[in-house]
C-alpha cells in the first residue's frame, strides 16, 4: 500500500472521529432543549472537543498542502477558513451564559459540518481505494 | 452641545413691563397666567405672600407670544426669545399644533385645567369609562407609583356586569371602526401619557363572576401587546414585539397591598404542565374538576376547595386567594424543600486600598453595617455575616462568639487563596452579635496609615466563594478601585480614541472571561453577588458587573464618591442600608410557563438562564425586572386568550419556602387592528432597552442603536402598509396609542447607554446595567426623564394626598428647551439624579424661598436643600423627598440633588436630557420624525 492510500485511510479515520463528534454536539445540543442537561454541564462537556477537533481538521488539510492534493485541499479551505475566523474572534467555544441565544446557529453549524464530515470520509475512502487500485492519485 | 441653539440671555430691558409690578402686591393665584383657563382650580392662597408671583400677569409682548392655553401648543420659548429669530428658527412644529391629536382643539382642555381629557389609550374592558383615566390624572405623576391604588376600585366600571360584558371583548371590535391614526409631525407628544399605564385586562369569561378576577398589576407584569394575534403570520405583519416585561417578586411601596400568602394542604398543580391553580382556571363538572388555562387539561379539584371539614361548611372560593389573585404566594409543602432553607447570609468584601480609605468608604461602609445590623433579616436567629477585607493581601477576621477581641488573620497568597479557621469567619449574627459591633466600630480606622494601593478582588472572591460554597449566600463587594493584583487581574483598557468606533464595543464587554466563570460558579453555588463600586478613575466597570449580571444582584456605582460630603455619605448609606434590610429571597428558580404555541425566543436580566424558560437566581431581588420575547409557533385559532404564569421557588427571609405565582391572562385577536390598538409604548421601548443592552454586551454598540431604531421603523411602517392610504406618504401616521413611541424610542437613543459620543465606558456600562435591571417604572424614567416646572404651582401641587403617602406632583413637560421658560426653575428626575434648574431670570423671591440664598450664592453640584421655613419649599422638599423615597423602595436608589445653574460647566449635562432636542450628532424629535418617514418610506 502507497503512501498516498495510507494517507486517504487516516483521513478518512479523522472524519470518521470528527462525524462522531458533531454527532455528539447535535445529541447534547437537542437534550439541552428538552431540559436533560444543564447549560454549564453542556459547555463544559462540548468545549474540550472543540479545539480537538479544530486542529485535527487543520492537521488534515495542512497534510494535503504538503501532499500536493488540490482537490481535496480545495474542498477542505472554506472550513478550515472559517474554523480559523471562528477561533480570531474568540466565538469557537460556547458559552454557557449565551448558550440559548447561539442554539439555532450552533446546530446548524454542527449540522453542517456533519454532513461535510460525512462527505469527506467517503470521499477519502473513495481516494484510498482508487490509490490502492492505481497505486496512484486520481488526485494528483 | 456645541450645536445647541445659543440661549440667549434675555437682557432686563425686554422685560415684560409687568416685570417691574411690585411682586408683593400681587395677590393672584400663584402661577395663574391671565387669560389662561386655569380658574376652574381653586386658587392657591398665598398663605406667606412672600413670593411674588411674577409670571402672573404676563401681559402679551412683542417678545413674548401669548401665553399658551393649551398643553399640546408649545410652550412660549422664551429661551432664547430676545431675538425673535433664534425663536422663531427653533421653532419645529408648525404654528396650528393647536389641534393636536386628531381630535382638535377643543378636546383639548387648558394646561391647568381640572382634570384633563385621557388620551384615547384602549384597554379592554374600559371603553366607554373615561371617568377611570380622569380619576388617574388627577394626580398626574403617581398613578405609575401606585397601580394598586387604580386596582382597589376600578371595578366601579364593572358594578353592571352586562355592560361589562359587553365592554370586555367586544369592546375590541368597537375600537376598530374607531382606530385614530396620529399624524405626528402635527404635535409633539403628550408625554402626560407616560405615566397611563394600561388598567388591567379583565378577560370577558371571568369578569361574570362574582369576584372580579384581573391581571396582575402593572408593576408585576406587563405585555408589549394585550391583545395577541392569533398566528404567527399576523405578529409579523404587525412588526411589534411580543413580550413580557416581569418582576413577580418586586418592592411593595407603601400604599400597595401586600401579596395574600396562601398555604393550602397540597399545592393544586396541572399534571400535565405543572401550571398551578390560579384565577383563570375554569370549573367543570359541577366544580369538581377545574380545566387548566394553560394545556386545558382536566384535573380533579381537591376536596378542600369545596366543602371545608372543620367547620362543616361549603367553602366560599370567592375568599380563597388563589382561586381569586393573580398575584399570590404559596408556603410550599415539604416536597419543594431539599435540605434545610437556606439561613440569610452575607460576605462583605471590601476594598481597603489607599482609595477606599481616602474616599472614607469603608469608614462609612462600617458605620452603615453597624447601624443596619438590627435592620438584617433575622428570623429564628439563624443569619450568619463574615467580613474580608483587601489589598494587596487578604484579610480574614476570626469573629468567634468566645473571643474577647476580633482577631485579624492576613493571607499574603494570593494565587492558592488558603482559608485559615474556615469555621469562625462565617458568624452567627446573634451569637458572636458584640465582638461584630467591636470589629465594625474598629474597622473605620484599622486601615488608616496604608499607603496600598493594589486591590485583590478576584483572589477575595475567590475566598469569599470558598466560605460560602457550603451553604450558599450573597457577597457584597465593595471596590474602590480596578482590580489590579493577583490573577485575574484588570487592566486599565480606556482608551478615548475609541469612542465612537466600531471598537467602544469591546470596552463594553468583559474584560476576562474569569469574572464571568466566576459568576455562573456562585450561581450554581446559590451565591449572588452584589457590587458597590467607588472611583474617581476607570475601574472597568464593564467587566466587574458582570458578576452581579449573573447571580442575580445590583451594581451600585458612586462615581467621584468622597464621604466628608453630606450628600454622596447620605446616599451611600441609606441604600446599603436597604440593602440590607430588604426583603430578599433566596435559593430561587423562575419558571415561566406559557400557553401551547407559545415559545420564549429570548430572556433579558440579571440572571443565569438555565433553560429556556427557568431562570436560576440564587437571590430574587425585588430591585430586578426580566424581559421575555415570545415567538408565537403555532396557530391560536382555537384559543381565546393565552397565559404566562411565572413562579418563583425561593426561601423567604422567615426560613419558609414559598412559591410566588404571577399569572397573566391575554385575549388572542384575528385582527391587525386590535393588535396595533392594544400594544403598548412603555413594553415595548423597555423591552428593545433590555434587548439592546444584551445586543451592546454581545455585539457592538451600532448594532444595538441599529436594533432601536429598526423597531420602530417596523412597527411604522407595518402601520403603513395596513392601515393608510396612498397619498399620506408625507405624514407618519401611528396609531393613537402608540403615538409615544418614536419619543421613546428617540430617547432611549439619546440616553447615555446608547448615544454617540464620548462617554466614558464606566458611566456606559452603569448606564447599561440600569437599563437592564431595572423595573418597568424606573427604566421609563431613565428614558424619558421626568421634567416638571417648578416656578408655577397649582393649588395642591407638592401637598401630600390624603391617605396615602403620596404627594400632587406637578404636570410633566415635555424634555425641550422650548418648554421651559427662562425665569422658570424647573426639577428634572432622570430616576438616578434630581436635577434643579435655575434659570438665569428666576424668580429671585422663589429662589430665595427655597435655597434661602440669593441665585449667586447657590453652589451648583450635588446639594441637601435647607430645611423649608416657607410653604412654597415646604411643597417642593415634598416633592424631592417623595422621588427620592419611591425611588429608594423602587429601586434601592436615593438620588442626588443637584443644583444646576444656567450658565454652569453642568448645563451641557442638563441639556443632554432634553431628549427632544438636538444634541451634538443626535437628531432632534422632529428631525428624528423627518428621518423615520424617510426610513418607513424606503422600506415600505
Amino acid at each position: 500500500m502507497g503512501g498516498e492510500a495510507l494517507l486517504f485511510l487516516f483521513a478518512a479515520i479523522v472524519s470518521a472521529l470528527l462525524l462522531f463528534i458533531m454527532v455528539y454536539f447535535i445529541i447534547m445540543f437537542s437534550d439541552l432543549e428538552c431540559d436533560y442537561i444543564n447549560p454549564i454541564d453542556l459547555c463544559t462537556k462540548l468545549n474540550q472537543f472543540v479545539l480537538p477537533n479544530y486542529i485535527a481538521h487543520a492537521v488534515l488539510t495542512v497534510l494535503f498542502l504538503i501532499t500536493g492534493k488540490w482537490l481535496t485541499l480545495l474542498f477542505n479551505l472554506p472550513l478550515l477558513g472559517y474554523n480559523i475566523k471562528r477561533y480570531l474572534d474568540n466565538k469557537h467555544m460556547f458559552d454557557a451564559t449565551e448558550i440559548f441565544r447561539t442554539l439555532p446557529y450552533d446546530k446548524k453549524e454542527s449540522f453542517i459540518k456533519l454532513v461535510f464530515f460525512f462527505v469527506s470520509f467517503f470521499l477519502y475512502l473513495y481516494g484510498m481505494v482508487m490509490a490502492i487500485l492505481h497505486n496512484k492519485s486520481l488526485y494528483a | 452641545m456645541g450645536s445647541q441653539p445659543p440661549m440667549t440671555p434675555q437682557p432686563m430691558g425686554s422685560q415684560p413691563p409687568t416685570a417691574s409690578q411690585p411682586p408683593m402686591a400681587s395677590q393672584q393665584p400663584f402661577g395663574s397666567r391671565s387669560g389662561t383657563p386655569q380658574m376652574s382650580r381653586p386658587p392657591f392662597q398665598m398663605t406667606s405672600g412672600q413670593f411674588s408671583p411674577q409670571l402672573s400677569s404676563r401681559s402679551p409682548s412683542p417678545g413674548f407670544p401669548p401665553p399658551p392655553t393649551d398643553k399640546a401648543m408649545p410652550q412660549s420659548p422664551n429661551i432664547g426669545n430676545a431675538s425673535p429669530q433664534t425663536g422663531r428658527h427653533r421653532q419645529k412644529y408648525p404654528d396650528q399644533m393647536g389641534k393636536a391629536y386628531s381630535n382638535g382643539p377643543e378636546s383639548l382642555p387648558g394646561m391647568n385645567q381640572g382634570p384633563q381629557q385621557p388620551p384615547q389609550f384602549f384597554v379592554p374592558g374600559n371603553m366607554g369609562q373615561p371617568n377611570m383615566m380622569q380619576r388617574d390624572l388627577q394626580s398626574p405623576g403617581n398613578n405609575f407609583q401606585n397601580p394598586m391604588n387604580n386596582f382597589q376600585n376600578p371595578m366601579n366600571n364593572f358594578q353592571n356586569p352586562i355592560n361589562n360584558l359587553s365592554n370586555s371583548f367586544s369592546n375590541m371590535n368597537l375600537n376598530q371602526k374607531n382606530v385614530t391614526s396620529v399624524s405626528l409631525f402635527d404635535a409633539p407628544p403628550n408625554v402626560q401619557t407616560i405615566d397611563n399605564c394600561p388598567e388591567p385586562v379583565i378577560p370577558a369569561q371571568f369578569c361574570m363572576q362574582s369576584s372580579e378576577k384581573k391581571n396582575p398589576p402593572y408593576g408585576y407584569c406587563c405585555s408589549t401587546l394585550n391583545a395577541v394575534p392569533q398566528n404567527n403570520a399576523l405578529l409579523q405583519k404587525s412588526k411589534i414585539p411580543f413580550g413580557i416585561v416581569l418582576s413577580p417578586y418586586k418592592n411593595i411601596g407603601p400604599d400597595e397591598p401586600e401579596v395574600p400568602v396562601t398555604s393550602p394542604e397540597v399545592i393544586v398543580r396541572c399534571e400535565i404542565c405543572r401550571a398551578y391553580i390560579n384565577p383563570f382556571i375554569t370549573y367543570v363538572d359541577q366544580g369538581t374538576r377545574w380545566k387548566c388555562n394553560i394545556c386545558h387539561v382536566v384535573n380533579d379539584l381537591p376536596a378542600f376547595y369545596s366543602w371545608d371539614s372543620k367547620t362543616r361548611q361549603a367553602v366560599d372560593r370567592n375568599t380563597i386567594p388563589e382561586l381569586n389573585s393573580s398575584v399570590v404566594e404559596f408556603v410550599a409543602t415539604r416536597e419543594y424543600t431539599r435540605g434545610p432553607p437556606q439561613p440569610v447570609v452575607i460576605m462583605f468584601v471590601i476594598d481597603v486600598s489607599f482609595q477606599s480609605i481616602q474616599s472614607g468608604m469603608v469608614a462609612t461602609a462600617a458605620r452603615t453595617i453597624l447601624s443596619s445590623l438590627d435592620n438584617i433579616p433575622n428570623y429564628d436567629n439563624r443569619t450568619k455575616i463574615g467580613f474580608v477585607t483587601y489589598d494587596s493581601t487578604l484579610h480574614f477576621y476570626n469573629l468567634n462568639a468566645n473571643l474577647t477581641e476580633p482577631q485579624m488573620l492576613v493571607v499574603s497568597d494570593l494565587d492558592d487563596v488558603f482559608i485559615p479557621a474556615p469555621d469562625d469567619l462565617l458568624v452567627n449574627l446573634s451569637e458572636s452579635r458584640a465582638i461584630i459591633e467591636a470589629f465594625l466600630n474598629k474597622l473605620g480606622n484599622m486601615h488608616k496609615t496604608t499607603q496600598n494601593v493594589s486591590s485583590a478582588l478576584p483572589a477575595a472572591l475567590t475566598a469569599a466563594n470558598k466560605i460560602l460554597g457550603p451553604i450558599g449566600g450573597k457577597i457584597a463587594v465593595f471596590q474602590s478601585n480596578i482590580p489590579n493584583c493577583g490573577k485575574n487581574s484588570l487592566k486599565k483598557r480606556e482608551d478615548p480614541s475609541l469612542y465612537n468606533t466600531p471598537k467602544e464595543s469591546t470596552l463594553l464587554q468583559p474584560a476576562d472571561h474569569w469574572y464571568k466563570d466566576f459568576a455562573l460558579d456562585c450561581s450554581k453555588k446559590q451565591i449572588c453577588v452584589d457590587t458597590f463600586i467607588f472611583s474617581g478613575q476607570y475601574t472597568d466597570v464593564a467587566t466587574i458587573s458582570t458578576l452581579p449580571r449573573f447571580t442575580g444582584g445590583s451594581v451600585y456605582f458612586y462615581p467621584g464618591f468622597d464621604a466628608s460630603r453630606a450628600e454622596d455619605a447620605t446616599k451611600f448609606s441609606s441604600e446599603l442600608n436597604r440593602f440590607l434590610s430588604k426583603k430578599i429571597g433566596l435559593e430561587a428558580v423562575l419558571r415561566i410557563r406559557t400557553s401551547r404555541g407559545l415559545t420564549i425566543k429570548g430572556t433579558y436580566g440579571n440572571f443565569f438562564l438555565m433553560a429556556t424558560d427557568l431562570i436560576q437566581l440564587p437571590n430574587v431581588n425585588p430591585d430586578n425586572c426580566y424581559a421575555l420575547e415570545v415567538n408565537i409557533d403555532k396557530d391560536l385559532t382555537s384559543e381565546k386568550y393565552v397565559c404566562f404564569q411565572a413562579a418563583v421557588l425561593h426561601t423567604s427571609n422567615n426560613g419558609e419556602r414559598r412559591i410566588r405565582v404571577v399569572t397573566n391572562v391575554i385575549p388572542v385577536t384575528n385582527n391587525l387592528t386590535e393588535v396595533f390598538a392594544n400594544a403598548d409604548p412603555r413594553a415595548i421601548a423597555v423591552l428593545t432597552a433590555k434587548k439592546a443592552v444584551e445586543k451592546t454586551i454581545t455585539d457592538k454598540l451600532e448594532d444595538a442603536r441599529n436594533l432601536i431604531i429598526s423597531t420602530c421603523v417596523d412597527i411604522m411602517g407595518a402601520y403603513k402598509q395596513a392601515f393608510t392610504s396612498s397619498g399620506q406618504a408625507s405624514k407618519l401616521l401611528i396609531i393613537d396609542n402608540l403615538s409615544l413611541l418614536p419619543v421613546l424610542i428617540q430617547a432611549l437613543l439619546k440616553n447615555i447607554a446608547f448615544r454617540r459620543g464620548n462617554i466614558p465606558s464606566d458611566i456606559r456600562s452603569f448606564a447599561l446595567s440600569v437599563l437592564l435591571g431595572s423595573p418597568i417604572e424606573n427604566s421609563l424614567a431613565y428614558i424619558y426623564s421626568k421634567l416638571y416646572a417648578i416656578h408655577i404651582l397649582d393649588a395642591n401641587t407638592g401637598l401630600p394626598i390624603p391617605n396615602t403617602s403620596e404627594v400632587y406632583m406637578p404636570p410633566r413637560i415635555n424634555l425641550s428647551m422650548q418648554r421651559m421658560t427662562q425665569d422658570g426653575i424647573y426639577l428634572l428626575d432622570n430616576s438616578q439624579h434630581i436635577i434643579i434648574w435655575l434659570s438665569r431670570g428666576s424668580n429671585p423671591e422663589l429662589v430665595n424661598a427655597l435655597f434661602q440664598k440669593p441665585y449667586e450664592a447657590i453652589p451648583s453640584g450635588k446639594t441637601t436643600l435647607p430645611t423649608p421655613n416657607n410653604d412654597y419649599a415646604t411643597r417642593i422638599n415634598n416633592i424631592i423627598e417623595f422621588i427620592r423615597k419611591s425611588r429608594l423602595i423602587s429601586y434601592n436608589n436615593l438620588p442626588y440633588v443637584y443644583v444646576v445653574k444656567e450658565e454652569d460647566n453642568n448645563r451641557g449635562w442638563f441639556i443632554s436630557h432634553m431628549v427632544e432636542d438636538k444634541l451634538d450628532s443626535e437628531l432632534s424629535y422632529p428631525q428624528f420624525l423627518s428621518h423615520l418617514r424617510e426610513q418607513v418610506n424606503i422600506n415600505y
